[in-house]
């Protein structure tokens, strides 16, 4: 990471997080940034809004509307890939201009940021490398498939670029024996993980922000490491549990599952790249 | 300590030094030895994310905010930010509801510009909203917010099984009694995402609309 970077009083920083109704761990990896990152005084203010908690992506006219010394906002969407919800449901709950990066806010005269989503960040090939190191101390790389697991979905054909992206990143490396990238709702389906790979070893990286509903309860029951649904990982009070039984064998295989990606501290380091990342070159254009 | 404002289930009491210490408001009165203390506004997040039994708190403004702590706050920023955290956006709401700008969307079209799997919540008909707007936003055991928007652009009141006071920001949800000049009502400009959600289960069979 490089030095801290100077404050920037006139901004805030908007983190866009899905949350959940029913999980309390699916937002709490936006929140856990936002604190961390309000405590190194970056920006004038730094808040979250979510999908499906509060404050909710259309409260957006209720946020810094009291201190007329922000004049923009960054918007970062705490998503992984580049697809439904970032090019659709973002822009237009936020209602951010579909065709440009800045938004003018008639009334406020903010200029609204429309930034990356933190998976488009190059740092996110070393995370999920990192992650597959931990899990699976010793292995030989070899001897290993790395399977990295996305959502996927029928609704935006981008969805699934980002882990078939990072899975490219990865093959590059020349590290593991294979490395793939899988799906929960669209082939190659994680949940065919030992016909997709035949090695001793299986590693699989859920390429997602929380450990929340998809990484925690529904990807261990299509790995088979679970038979259903278990309950969220703040309500098991042995939290983790689904992490610390690695490896397991199945199907005459090691099977390592890791944590979701997104729970990394290091989370907070690229929103805040994302961030500056999309002002600098408005700031050139505007000097 | 005095009391300076309510907004939802919190009681703001200005403290000696000149500062300020959040409570729920039911704990207004309890020796503060009886409280876990906390001094952190961001400790508020935390506090709101679970109900007394432990369960998690989705809806931020449902009449089921944990008791026995205080917060003790030495700043206008420090009591912003807990605020914002217990109570997401409702501060920004009512600030623009006070500068009379403050745009309503019916429940309509709240339903009818989803997409993906909230796209069947369109099909709500009349009557099934009329029971779940009437369960689901009740300030007994529901939400403490008083509804601003409408069930469409004809204005048709979202329930009919709602009293008035559900209705008028100058009522104490909680109690039913007027809200003091410096109190904060919780503004309801628009269908929040767990009446979508519920819509979806209603539409899909899943729930009944009303009790």
């Amino acid at each position: 990471m490089p030095d801290a970077p100077p404050a920037h009083p006139d901004t805030a920083l908007l983190i866009v997080g899905h949350g959940s109704t029913v999980n309390p761990d699916s937002g709490a990896p936006s929140l856990a940034h936002a604190a961390a990152i309000r405590k190194r005084g970056i920006f004038a203010r730094v808040g979250c809004v979510f999908w499906k908690e509060e404050p909710s992506l259309r409260d957006w006219p209720f946020l810094f509307n009291d201190d007329s010394d922000i004049r923009q906002v960054c918007v970062v969407p705490n998503f992984i890939s580049e697809g439904y919800f970032t090019r659709t449901v973002i822009p237009r709950e936020l209602g951010l201009d579909p065709s440009a990066a800045v938004t003018h806010r008639v009334g406020t005269e903010q200029r609204w940021v429309y930034c990356p989503p933190v998976g488009n960040h190059p740092a996110m090939t070393d995370l999920l490398l990192q992650r597959a190191r931990e899990v699976a101390p010793g292995v030989r790389e070899e001897e290993t498939s790395l399977l990295i697991v996305g959502h996927g979905t029928g609704l935006n054909d981008n969805s699934a670029v980002a882990a078939k992206r990072q899975a490219e990143l990865l093959r590059e490396r020349s590290r593991y024996a294979a490395v793939l990238s899988t799906y929960m709702e669209e082939p190659p389906l994680i949940a065919d993980w030992a016909t997709l790979t035949d090695t001793p070893n299986v590693v699989v990286v859920p390429f997602f922000i929380s450990d929340g509903l998809h990484s925690y309860q529904d990807i261990p029951v299509l790995l088979g490491i679970e038979t259903e649904p278990t309950a969220s990982a703040s309500e098991r009070l042995r939290g983790g549990e689904v992490f610390a039984q690695n490896p397991r064998r199945l199907h005459g295989r090691s099977l390592y599952y890791a944590s979701a990606i997104g729970t990394e501290a290091h989370f907070a380091d690229i929103i805040v790249e994302q961030a500056l990342g999309a002002l600098a070159p408005a700031v050139a254009t505007s000097a | 300590m005095k009391e300076t404002f309510l907004i939802g289930q919190i009681i703001a009491l200005a403290s000696a030094d000149g500062g300020c210490e959040l409570r729920h408001r039911d704990d207004a009165g309890r020796p503060a030895r009886e409280l876990e203390p906390h001094a952190d506004p961001e400790d508020a997040a935390a506090l709101a994310l679970y109900d007394d039994a432990g369960n998690y708190r989705p809806l931020k403004t449902a009449p089921n905010l944990r008791h026995g702590w205080r917060l003790a706050l030495d700043g206008q920023e420090g009591l912003r930010l807990a605020l914002e955290l217990f109570y997401p956006a409702r501060l920004g709401a009512w600030r623009v509801y006070q500068r009379g700008r403050l745009d309503t969307t019916p429940l309509r079209e709240t339903l009818g510009r989803q997409t993906g799997m909230y796209r069947v919540t369109a099909k709500l008909t009349d009557e099934q909203a009329d029971a779940l707007v009437g369960r689901f936003c009740r300030s007994d055991g529901g939400c403490l917010r008083a509804i601003f928007w409408r069930r469409d652009r004809a204005g048709t009141v979202p329930s009919t099984r709602l009293p008035p006071e559900k209705f008028d920001p100058a009522c104490d949800q909680t109690t039913g009694k007027t809200l003091a000049e410096d109190d904060v009502p919780l503004i309801c400009q628009e269908a929040c995402n767990l009446l979508v959600a519920e819509v979806r289960a209603v539409v899909k069979g899943e729930r009944p609309a009303g009790e």
